[in-house]
């Protein structure tokens, strides 16, 4: 099964009810701007640069937010592959790196701080006993290592209560074409939690990457200089109708979802 | 020219060199002596205390003076620690009222104010030196992601334009890893009753971090009002009272939260030895 969404920011996807199974997901929403939806329910999602503006700095952040009335949860996402639009820059070079090792048996706090990308969280939920159970994750984003010439983003999501969790999802930048400059693909792992629920999906989930004012200091030249991170930048031209993005989704139940949408274009 | 400034807090007027800026004298404008003490909220000698509503955790207030003799001219030191021992983050606090001991005063050479918008747009170099009135540092922690990131910021404390005859203050704080901010906050000074003498009254805006993240709270806060007389010729200095009440100086802080819990804590200097 295959649907194209519509180029909106809120869709609907008939049939059935469907989760927004986010986990890596959110970081890679957050640079798609997906808006996608459930047969009868609506996922709306809001995105925006911070600051708004051809060219800055800026993070970019997300929310995607599943408004379900019904009490099955939707299907977990496996696969994401998503686009950003051409122009959008990411200061990768001289950034550190963190392995999946170190986030897997230490945690975020242990991977260098210059390799963080951004921060995130939502609420999972998953069926048990008829009823839906809902766990606040958080999502912690770091640039991994290079492949080949091609980034990888990490993303570790952590959950403690009522189940404890915590997993890294890695990203990998696959070819593109325009009007996109940049995509990620990811594989999720499905996530289990007790005897006789559902694996874990994502009821709704923000993140926020990149960073407008965030720096660090650095010895150069023998002075200990506070250096800034650029992050993500704005591209410094918006084509009309706004910057456009892709999602193409994969779901646990062999349906998939593309989805297109845009980022508004900054005012003025 | 030389001329003599009293702001309600000052101590009797001094001279010193001046430009030509002056300030006027207000009514009841010395603040002195008044060692008085129907202890209303003063703590037993020697120790701290607090009373709280609602969620926050108690925190503690600490007070010393340098030199600590009395009627000396120097600085005074005023730590909180909103996280009652804690590694939680607070509730963002929302404003903090710190209650001074009667008979403090404040010694200002020559008087500067500092506008509130030159702090914000060129830092603390933008304001005349001389409306400097203290520095002092300050942790904030924010939860991102799965961390609780904290972040040490520094202040600085200036005289602001006085406002219907009464002395305001501005504080600047500045962190600069992680994240580069720069925030000020506006202040006023008010009269109080005994034991205290005067009141600073600090409205504390959000303390944002990430779109989308929750906003950063104020774990600990130290500030030393004055200086070293040694520090600058015409550095503004603090004058420790010149009596010492039975039990001590007392100091305390009232304290309200973006989560609507309120927090007096309170303490005691000792009398000089």
């Amino acid at each position: 099964m295959r649907r194209d969404a519509v180029p909106s920011p809120l869709a609907r996807r008939p049939g059935r009810r469907m989760l927004v199974a986010i986990a890596l997901g959110c970081a890679c929403a957050a640079l798609a701007g997906i808006a996608w939806a459930a047969g009868g329910d609506a996922l709306i999602v809001k995105e925006a640069f911070t600051p708004d503006r051809l060219g800055a700095a800026a993070n970019l952040s997300i929310t995607a937010s599943f408004a379900s009335s019904a009490d099955v949860p939707p299907s977990p996402i496996e696969m994401l592959t998503l686009y950003a639009p051409a122009g959008l820059g990411i200061q990768a070079r001289g950034a550190g790196t963190c392995t999946m090792v170190t986030l897997e048996q230490r945690g975020p706090a242990s991977c260098p701080a210059d390799s963080r990308v951004g921060f995130g969280g939502g609420v999972a939920v998953v069926a048990l006993s008829g009823q839906l159970v809902r766990e606040p994750f958080t999502l912690d984003f770091f640039f991994g290592s290079t492949a080949h010439g091609h980034l990888r983003l990490l993303t570790y999501v952590s959950g403690s209560s009522p189940i404890t969790t915590g997993f890294v999802v890695v990203a990998k930048e696959i070819p593109t074409h325009k009007p996109y400059g940049l995509g990620f693909s990811a594989r999720l792992p499905q996530v289990s939690t007790v005897p006789g629920a559902s694996n874990a999906s994502v009821e709704s989930a923000f993140a926020t990457l990149g960073a407008s004012d965030v720096a660090y200091f650095e010895t150069i030249h023998g002075r200990r200089t506070l250096v800034h991170v650029k992050g993500l930048t704005v591209p410094r031209r918006c084509p009309p109708g706004g910057f456009p993005t892709r999602a193409a989704i994969e779901f646990t139940d062999g349906s998939t979802l593309t989805v297109n949408p845009t980022i508004p274009c900054p005012r003025g | 020219m030389t001329t003599s400034v009293a702001l309600p807090w000052v101590t009797p007027a001094r001279s010193a060199s001046s430009n030509g800026t002056q300030a006027p004298r207000t009514s009841g404008a010395q603040a002195v002596g008044t060692s008085g003490a129907s202890a209303s909220g003063a703590s037993a000698p020697g120790t701290s205390g607090a009373s709280a509503s609602g969620a926050s955790a108690p925190g503690t207030i600490a007070a010393v003076f340098h030199p600590d003799r009395l009627g000396a001219q120097g600085s005074f030191t005023v730590a909180l620690d909103l996280t009652g021992g804690g590694t939680t983050d607070p509730s963002p606090l929302l404003s903090a009222v710190l209650r001074l001991p009667a008979g403090l005063g404040v010694e200002v050479p020559r008087l500067r104010a500092c506008e509130p918008e030159r702090l914000r747009l060129l830092g603390a170099s933008g304001c005349p030196p001389q409306s400097r009135i203290g520095v002092g540092r300050a942790l904030v922690r924010a939860s991102l992601g799965s961390l609780l990131l904290e972040e040490s910021i520094s202040l600085w404390v200036f005289l602001g334009p006085l406002r219907n005859l009464q002395a305001t203050f501005e504080m600047l704080a500045q962190g600069y890893t992680p994240f580069d901010e720069r925030v000020v906050l506006s202040g006023a000074v008010r009269p109080d009753e005994p034991p205290y003498s005067e009141d600073l009254v600090l409205s504390v805006p959000t303390i944002p971090t990430l779109p989308l993240e929750p906003d950063a709270s104020i774990a600990s806060m130290s500030l030393t009002i004055g200086a070293s007389r040694r520090a600058a010729r015409e550095a503004n200095t603090t004058v420790e009272p010149t009596r010492c009440p039975p039990g001590g100086f007392p100091f305390a802080a009232e304290l309200a939260y973006a989560d609507g819990s309120t927090q007096t804590i309170s303490t005691t200097s000792p009398c000089p030895g």
